[in-house]
């Protein structure tokens, strides 16, 4: 993304404040709606749930601290933190290799290429309701993984291995196999998106290079390593943020996989929210918490990662 | 990559094993992308019998549309689709009418307060969309507007906005400001160039743009979740049948939504760069 901007052209001279406006009206009557809608329905919800995550009515009081103290303090709240931790870690670890294994084979020439490649992006057209939904037919006592991984037994009681599988629900089982089953249902629908932005990349690398690189005798793992991985990388950054912001916000997956085991801030915040608790004033806190988490993990990315990659290059 | 020996070109051809190889694992990720669509597909064909027990069949021998024919008179199915098609179609006229003139004024701004703007629209993606959404909808309570098309419809457009005008932004960057000064030299008005000119360059990223805004609105949850509370639209009721209903229900009504999207996606990446439909789409 950071490239577009160096395309850039001197902007038109500007004189004083006012004319300004006078000379660039147009412009500012094209904009004026987008800006006012952009303002009035995301900008101003945002400075409002800040509001409310430091005004507390039963401690008293504006700028109060008193749902951050509450958030942590409660038990429910450092789960949930963790749970979203480990499944944002355990997605992008997924998605990242598996996205750039896809890339790298889709870059091939081979027969079919096309059609692959349109079956592959398939899941990126459901919608994350319906593959949650799938993902429990995947993933409950009776479903098609155990039953997979009860074949696979069978298989190797014939080869003479004596392997015991006792069926698992993973989505109840709470711990680690949930956390999992919500990473995969996350990973299905979106390594589509992680490939598509790896093969935006390799397909910028001009042929001469690898050729090059070929030429002086590279091996094909050595070319990747050396040559075509360290050209790849602000693709990587580029899909490690996107996919990062998304999946620190996951919610409607881990509602409907791990609703009931293991909280992630996105359910959390639902559940503070929902009638039961009806406490928006935490609910705002814990999205302030979650907004912060992620701004930090995209500073910290591009500060140690990516700055550290640009160096190295 | 993993074919080529050194000093090999790239026109001769790998040997027999690693081309075997190469097969096996290129069907191995076509069937791993599809296996989800094809167990709904059988789950919505199977007589009850066919879920119970430890092992669930992967292939459905004696297919039922008993399921089909209960979800689609029984009203779960029509007035459900029918929301989703109207509030999808007047999100996209919406999200093209704001976005694409702010977009044309954004890619008209020195390259600073571009990228400004640009990355305060990356920052408001950060934010939980669940806690806009709650006070969106508090306000649009206030306001009459839960339960209605035109509520849905602005709630949409907050989640569309920011990705449809990053979108066009790059999108008229692309053309050059010596076209539109050609035009203006030919005695063309400023708003003559931007129609006659512009619009037809953008055309094929304005024809993305409002694919997204589209489906964006067709597979929305969340908003449609918090200001609905008689009519559903198809992602509810998808929801709803996961909660209440029967596998094989929530298994039609699920393909029902995924069918037509399943034809746009074939579509649209038929003519793309890899990299505008990647940046679009949501997780």
């Amino acid at each position: 993304m950071g490239e577009r901007v160096t395309a850039s052209r001197p902007g038109r001279p500007r004189g004083p404040g006012t004319s300004w406006i006078g000379a660039h009206a147009l412009e500012v009557a094209l904009a004026l709606p987008l800006v006012v809608y952009v303002l009035v329905l995301t900008a101003a919800p945002i400075v409002e749930t800040m509001r409310l995550s430091v005004s507390a009515p039963v401690d008293g009081g504006f700028p109060s601290l008193g749902r951050y103290r509450a958030l942590v303090a409660s038990d429910l709240f450092h789960a949930a933190f963790r749970n979203t931790v480990v499944v944002v870690l355990l997605s992008l670890a997924l998605e990242i290799s598996l996205g750039l294994a896809l890339a790298l084979t889709l870059h091939q020439r081979f027969a079919l290429r096309g059609l692959v490649r349109t079956l592959v992006l398939m899941p990126l057209g459901v919608p994350t309701v319906v593959s949650a939904a799938v993902m429990l037919l995947v993933f409950t006592r009776a479903g098609y993984l155990n039953a997979l991984l009860l074949a696979a037994a069978d298989g190797l009681g014939i080869l003479g291995i004596e392997w015991r599988f006792e069926p698992v629900g993973w989505t109840v089982a709470g711990g680690l196999p949930t956390l999992f089953t919500v990473a995969v249902a996350d990973t299905w629908k979106v390594v589509p998106v992680v490939t598509l932005i790896l093969l935006a990349g390799l397909q910028a690398i001009p042929e001469e290079v690898e050729e090059a690189a070929r030429v002086d005798g590279a091996t094909g793992w050595r070319r990747l390593r050396h040559v075509v991985l360290p050209l790849l990388a602000p693709y990587v950054t580029a899909a490690v943020i996107l996919r990062a912001i998304d999946a620190f916000r996951i919610f409607e997956v881990a509602l409907v996989l791990a609703g009931r085991v293991e909280p992630v801030l996105g359910t959390f915040i639902w559940s503070r929210y929902a009638p039961p608790t009806s406490d928006p004033f935490t609910a705002a806190a814990a999205a302030v918490v979650l907004f912060v988490l992620i701004l930090a993990f995209v500073v910290l990315y591009l500060r140690l990662v990516a700055g550290r990659e640009e160096a190295a290059a | 990559m993993t074919a080529d020996r050194m000093g090999q070109s790239r026109r001769e051809r790998p040997g027999a094993a690693t081309r075997l190889l190469f097969a096996g694992w290129v069907a191995a990720c076509a069937a791993t992308a599809l296996f989800p669509i094809f167990v709904l597909l059988m789950v919505s064909v199977a007589p009850g019998t066919a879920l119970f027990g430890e092992r669930p069949a992967l292939i459905v021998t004696a297919p039922t549309f008993r399921f089909w024919r209960i979800v689609a008179e029984g009203g779960d199915l029509w007035a459900p689709l029918a929301k989703s098609l109207a509030v999808a179609v007047m999100t996209t006229v919406g999200a093209l009418a704001l976005a694409a003139p702010g977009a044309y004024a954004i890619a008209r701004l020195p390259v600073r307060a571009r990228y400004g703007v640009v990355v305060g629209l990356l920052v408001t993606r950060m934010f939980p969309e669940f806690s806009i959404g709650v006070s969106v909808a508090t306000r649009f309570a206030q306001l009459g507007l839960v339960d209605t098309y035109v509520g849905l419809v602005f709630a949409h457009l907050t989640g569309v906005l920011p990705f449809v005008a990053w979108l066009l932004v790059g999108a008229f960057e692309g053309v050059p400001r010596d076209v539109e000064a050609a035009a203006a030299i030919d005695g063309a008005s400023r708003l003559a160039t931007l129609r006659r000119v512009v619009l037809p360059i953008t055309a094929p990223a304005l024809a993305v743009a409002a694919l997204f805004a589209w489906l964006y609105s067709w597979n929305e949850f969340l908003y449609a979740r918090l200001l609905t509370t008689s009519q559903n639209t198809l992602p509810l009721q998808v929801f709803q049948a996961i909660d209440r209903g029967t596998r094989q229900q929530m298994a039609a009504v699920a393909i029902v939504l995924v069918l037509p999207i399943l034809g746009v996606v074939a579509v649209l990446q038929r003519h793309l760069r890899p990299g505008a439909l990647a940046g679009a789409i949501r997780g």
